[in-house]
């Protein structure tokens, strides 16, 4: 049901979730092993005067992890939201594009045989994931065709072909087990130790990939109508779903090239989002943006001010995230 | 439900399928015990079965490759057949236990106690295992509005697995260099080193469970005609599906407990079943896959002992390259007819 918002209360919501992800991106750079208070913080990004040591941290360190954290937030918000259009089922979820598996697998394939290059491996590492994360996209998308798509079919190849991507991970890692401990990090995602250099990489990507989603958003209204109605208004639905599943798994595979497999994310946020402002695509697609790079930044900051001396991956305090989440599924099952 | 005149009419086929998967296992059972360091014929084998054979052949073949062939039929017996108990029951071709997150929840357990070496008895490790299990299935299955309703229980299943893997993997990142290694290998799914003891562990779980399993025939005959002609004909529905899941969790739990996730048994042995026999009643099917299961399962883990010998790949991991896509490819059909369905 679309809910009829004025859209007064829209730009409201818009504004208020815009300066609430400012204070959380600001808590995000303060919060660290050095704790740095929000002013100080507030200072060195306008650039005024702060001490040297203090802007060397925020600068080099905690400002493009925010950055990325924020980015990729917004990529898996976006593509979860997309999905569940596609799919028409609230539940699904990006990791069903095989875009996960898909780019894990390759990232994986490349720390194995390329052994100079282990830990973080500048540049290359994330175009390899994004290709493999496109193909594992390619793959779940060629093998539910069936003259057309059935949603159902498309996730059942999503779940059964990612089972197949993630055994073919685990030959791999049995074959090379030194590896294990480096690729555990991207089996669940984390925003450890990335710097600049990262950043660099994922910004073009997520430049285009979030202009497109948001340009599909009239389509995916269109679709939403249902099949039949969508076709008499003019819409080609079968090429409308591949362009969609398309941008879904090249936001999915470029974010999972850069922080690895995120669970959950892209499940809660468009779920959050609809509460709030309903299904209309044209708004639920921005909202669902911002609303994951909200919950992406909340959590990285609060795993890192709790777990200080070994850093638990932010993946890990997302897929916590999740048991609230079946609670309240359980919870809604008697309406 | 089976008349007679249909068992007339078709018992001929039906023991001939039964018949030909007998002697598949035979024969996969047999030749599971051949090969390998020493390579034994099948004189050879006799002569061991005889009492006679050098004592290096006849320590290999009855403390090694016996127990790792027993277990392997017990557990694929029970996979499947905890199958055919979900799949009936709550009347959905993608009930398994690997979609409805038992196996996930199982393993989260058994990847707990590894990691954090807790104090455990050997023995008590399939009853928490069956605690785990029952938690994921049991959050799934009360998340659904209809039964048949196969997008969201691949959804919520899939979140669900997604949610207990992401706690193993927690786990993992807790552990030292040497238990992950160890830990990686159970979550596989392999049979690789097993012993009697292991045997041991699961066979009381099998000599119980499996009778009661095989008791459920009818109740799920019923069930299949939907809830309310069940209710009608005064099946107590609610209590006999929960009776039927935990008694499915319990045939995986005991599996996962001692070979680890063993993927894609549980699901495909049934739908192989109801495409042999061409029929879904269950007093016929539920027999029939446990012997399905077995044959399958030990047929897998001699292709993964000997695909690379004598470097060996663990079995869950061929259960799953292979079993995933043809499952697929048996679904593909059936779903592409039953358009609009969700």
């Amino acid at each position: 049901m679309i809910q009829r918002l004025t859209a007064r209360y829209y730009s409201l919501l818009i504004l208020l979730s815009l300066l609430v992800l400012f204070v959380l991106f600001v808590l995000h750079v303060a919060v660290g092993s050095v704790a740095i208070s929000p002013a100080t913080v507030i200072a060195a990004l306008f650039n005024q005067p702060v001490e040297p040591f203090q802007h060397i941290i925020i600068w080099d360190l905690r400002l493009p992890r925010a950055l990325i954290a924020l980015l990729v937030g917004a990529m898996f918000g976006l593509a979860g939201a997309i999905l569940q259009v596609i799919m028409r089922n609230p539940l699904a979820e990006p990791e069903m594009t095989g875009a996960t598996s898909g780019a894990v697998l390759f990232a994986v394939l490349w720390l194995a045989l390329a052994p100079a290059q282990t830990a973080q491996p500048g540049p290359v590492l994330p175009f390899v994931a994004l290709i493999g994360g496109l193909v594992g996209g390619a793959l779940v998308y060629l093998l539910s065709w069936q003259g057309q798509h059935d949603p159902v079919l498309l996730v059942l190849t999503g779940v059964l072909i990612s089972a197949v991507l993630r055994s073919a991970i685990s030959i791999i890692l049995l074959l090379r087990q030194e590896v294990i401990g480096t690729v555990l990090l991207w089996l669940i995602g984390s925003l450890n130790g990335l710097v600049w250099t990262q950043l660099d990489v994922l910004w073009p990507w997520a430049l285009i990939a979030l202009s497109l989603g948001l340009t599909c958003a009239s389509l995916a209204n269109v679709l939403q109508l249902g099949e039949e109605n969508a076709t008499s208004l003019g819409l080609n639905v079968p090429l409308t779903r591949l362009g969609l599943f398309f941008v879904a798994a090249l936001l999915t595979a470029s974010a999972v090239a850069i922080v690895g497999g995120i669970t959950f994310l892209g499940l809660l946020a468009p779920h959050l989002a609809r509460r709030a402002v309903g299904a209309d695509a044209r708004r639920l697609f921005p909202f669902s943006m911002l609303v994951g790079a909200g919950i992406l930044l909340a959590a990285d900051t609060l795993t890192q001010a709790i777990s200080q001396p070994v850093s638990i991956p932010v993946g890990a305090a997302l897929a916590l995230l999740g048991v609230p989440f079946f609670l309240y599924l359980v919870w809604r099952r008697k309406p | 439900m089976m008349t007679p005149s249909l068992w007339q009419r078709r018992r001929g086929q039906l023991l001939l399928c039964a018949m030909g998967s007998i002697v598949f296992l035979i024969a996969v059972g047999l030749l599971a015990l051949l090969p390998g360091t020493p390579n034994l014929s099948l004189p050879a084998l006799w002569s061991i079965v005889n009492g006679g054979g050098t004592p290096l052949a006849r320590l290999v073949v009855i403390q090694l490759r016996l127990p790792r062939l027993v277990l392997s039929m017990l557990a694929g017996a029970m996979l499947a057949l905890s199958g055919g108990l979900l799949q009936g029951s709550l009347r959905n071709p993608l009930a398994g236990p690997e979609l409805l997150g038992v196996s996930a929840g199982a393993t989260m357990v058994v990847a707990a106690i590894t990691i954090f070496h807790l104090p455990v008895l050997l023995i008590a490790i399939p009853w928490l295992a069956l605690v785990g299990g029952l938690l994921g299935s049991s959050v799934v299955i009360l998340t659904m509005r209809r039964m048949g309703d196969s997008v969201r229980l691949i959804l919520t299943g899939a979140a669900m697995t997604a949610l207990l893997n992401a706690c193993v993997i927690i786990f993992m990142s807790l552990g030292t260099q040497n238990d992950l290694n160890i830990l990686f290998l159970f979550l596989v799914g392999s049979l690789a080193n097993r012993t009697w003891v292991h045997v041991q562990l699961v066979l009381p779980w099998a000599l119980v469970a499996m009778p009661l399993a095989l008791l459920c025939a009818r109740p799920l005959n019923i069930l299949q005609l939907g809830d309310d002609v069940a209710r009608g004909l005064g099946l107590p529905v609610v209590r006999v599906r929960l009776l039927i899941l935990v008694l499915s969790t319990a045939l995986v739990a005991a599996v996962v407990a001692v070979c680890g996730p063993i993927s894609f048994i549980a699901l495909l042995a049934p739908h192989l079943a109801r495409r042999l026999l061409k029929t879904s009643d269950a007093r016929v099917i539920l027999p029939y896959v446990t012997l399905l299961g077995a044959a399958l399962l030990t047929a897998a883990d001699l292709f993964a002992r000997e695909a690379f010998a004598p470097q060996e790949l663990p079995v869950g991991i061929w259960t799953t390259l292979v079993g995933g896509p043809f499952l697929l490819f048996l679904l593909r059909r059936r779903f592409g007819k039953s358009r609009g369905a969700p």
